[in-house]
């Protein structure tokens, strides 16, 4: 573990390698490797880290970047991130672009230009997002989506994925919300209660209970949808 | 006049905005959380909004969208930054028409600054106080008295949604400034002749600034 500072005026760095514990507070850059756990909320302008990470605060960066399983007690602000593994969040998320590949678990409200993931996701919040693309590799939970745009695929359709997903339901792949409300909606597996947007392609394996659309809706034949609503003129 | 609410899908019809755009701007904070109020209906949760403040909001962020970014928009926007610490001499509220003459002819020496100046919230009141005024339900003496008891109250009252309430009875008025939402009920005597949120003046005043 080694905390150094470099000029002064300028913040330092914080670099833990290996098993260790450091304090919040604000850096110019972080960087953990290994079981890293730090005490309170931090701001730093790089984050990176690989491992284990358990943040007793909330995290507040221009860049991020995790591999690994990351927890975070508070809520992350951040500009661009990306991340491989699983990130638990307590509060909300908020950020410019997100590149996922694994687990995300947000309690709070989840804020993002851009979203392109593959994995599995639950927002018990809002998930608010200018662009979404998502291959779903387990399962998908959010109360409510808005977006301007919206694509969801199923990630991987082999056998043995549908067998497990079959077995256990927390690893099937489908997207699940209580509302779905965005300008141009592209879904695959999905079950909601309602979607509501301008253009919206209902595909495959999707079961809706409610959908009003604006100007055009395509509905696969291997979907269920309640009711069919056009609404404006 | 009660606390209208509008729902989300009223409110994009009658905008022509879109969900996207809407949730766009809530993303960059043009929107406030607060105004997203979650109820539930027969068919659901839906959201809805203050009526006024929202149309309002939604009206000035498309009148100026197309000259400034979003990212600007907001810092513009956002309740408290901004504003608060805008400074305008009297010659410019009257070239941008934001108090008529008179208005500030009868008040203004009372409400200006030591150096002349009008800061948003003396601004805030004469508005006030001109709206009133122009609906014929004051007359001037009234509005002095509006003036002061706005002005003692500015503090405690910032940044809470907040209504005027003026009522008279056998002739005699009487200013209320009660923080939203709040019911009043009076006796049989007293006539309630206006009710403010001052939530939308606020809004339309910001509009008419910049």
């Amino acid at each position: 573990m080694a905390e150094k500072s470099k000029d002064e005026g300028q913040l330092p760095d914080l670099i833990l390698n290996g098993v260790g514990s450091a304090a919040g507070g604000s850096y110019d850059r972080v960087l953990i490797d290994g079981v890293g756990k730090v005490g309170d909320s931090l701001t730093a302008r790089l984050f990176k880290a690989n491992g284990q990470i358990r943040v007793k605060g909330g995290l507040e960066t221009g860049e991020m970047e995790v591999n690994g399983i990351m927890n975070l007690e508070g809520s992350l602000k951040t500009g661009r991130m990306k991340l491989d593994g699983m990130l638990h969040i307590e509060g909300s998320l908020k950020g410019e672009s997100c590149a996922l590949n694994g687990l995300v678990t947000v309690k709070g409200d989840c804020e993002l230009e851009e979203l392109k993931g593959e994995g599995g996701f639950t927002v018990e919040g809002l998930l608010s997002a200018g662009h979404a693309d998502i291959r779903l590799n387990g399962a998908g939970q959010v109360r409510e989506i808005g977006v301007e745009t919206l694509k969801v695929r199923q990630g991987n359709k082999s056998m043995w994925n549908r067998l497990i997903g079959g077995i256990i339901p927390k690893l099937k792949s489908e997207l699940t919300a209580k509302t779905i409300e965005g300008d141009h909606l592209d879904l695959e597996y999905t079950t909601a209660d309602i979607v509501r947007g301008n253009v919206i392609v209902i595909g495959e394996g999707c079961s809706i209970g409610r959908v009003e659309y604006g100007s055009e809706l395509s509905v696969h034949p291997g979907a269920r949808v309640g009711k069919e609503v056009k609404t404006g003129d | 006049m009660e606390d209208e609410l509008i729902s989300k899908k009223e409110l994009l019809d009658l905008t022509g905005i879109s969900y996207g755009q809407l949730y766009r701007w809530k993303r960059k904070q043009l929107i406030p959380e607060e105004w997203f109020i979650r109820k539930s209906t027969f068919t659901g949760q839906e959201t809805f909004f203050p009526k006024m403040l929202v149309l309002a909001r939604v009206h000035n962020i498309l009148n100026m969208k197309d000259d400034l970014s979003l990212d600007e928009l907001a810092s513009r926007l956002s309740d408290t930054g901004g504003f608060s610490d805008i400074r305008l001499t009297e010659k410019a509220i009257a070239e941008r028409n934001i108090v008529t003459d008179l208005t500030l002819s009868s008040y203004g020496l009372d409400v200006q600054g030591d150096d002349g100046m009008y800061s948003f919230d003396t601004l805030l009141h004469l508005y006030v106080a001109d709206n009133l005024l122009a609906n014929g339900d004051m007359n001037l003496e009234e509005g002095r008295l509006l003036l002061r008891t706005l002005d003692s109250h500015t503090e405690e009252l910032k940044g809470r949604p907040c209504e005027l309430y003026f009522v008279r009875k056998m002739g005699v008025a009487l200013f209320m400034l009660a923080p939203s939402p709040a019911e009043l009920y009076f006796d049989e005597g007293v006539r309630l002749i206006a009710k403010v949120a001052l939530g939308d003046l606020i809004e339309q005043l910001k509009g008419r600034l910049s």
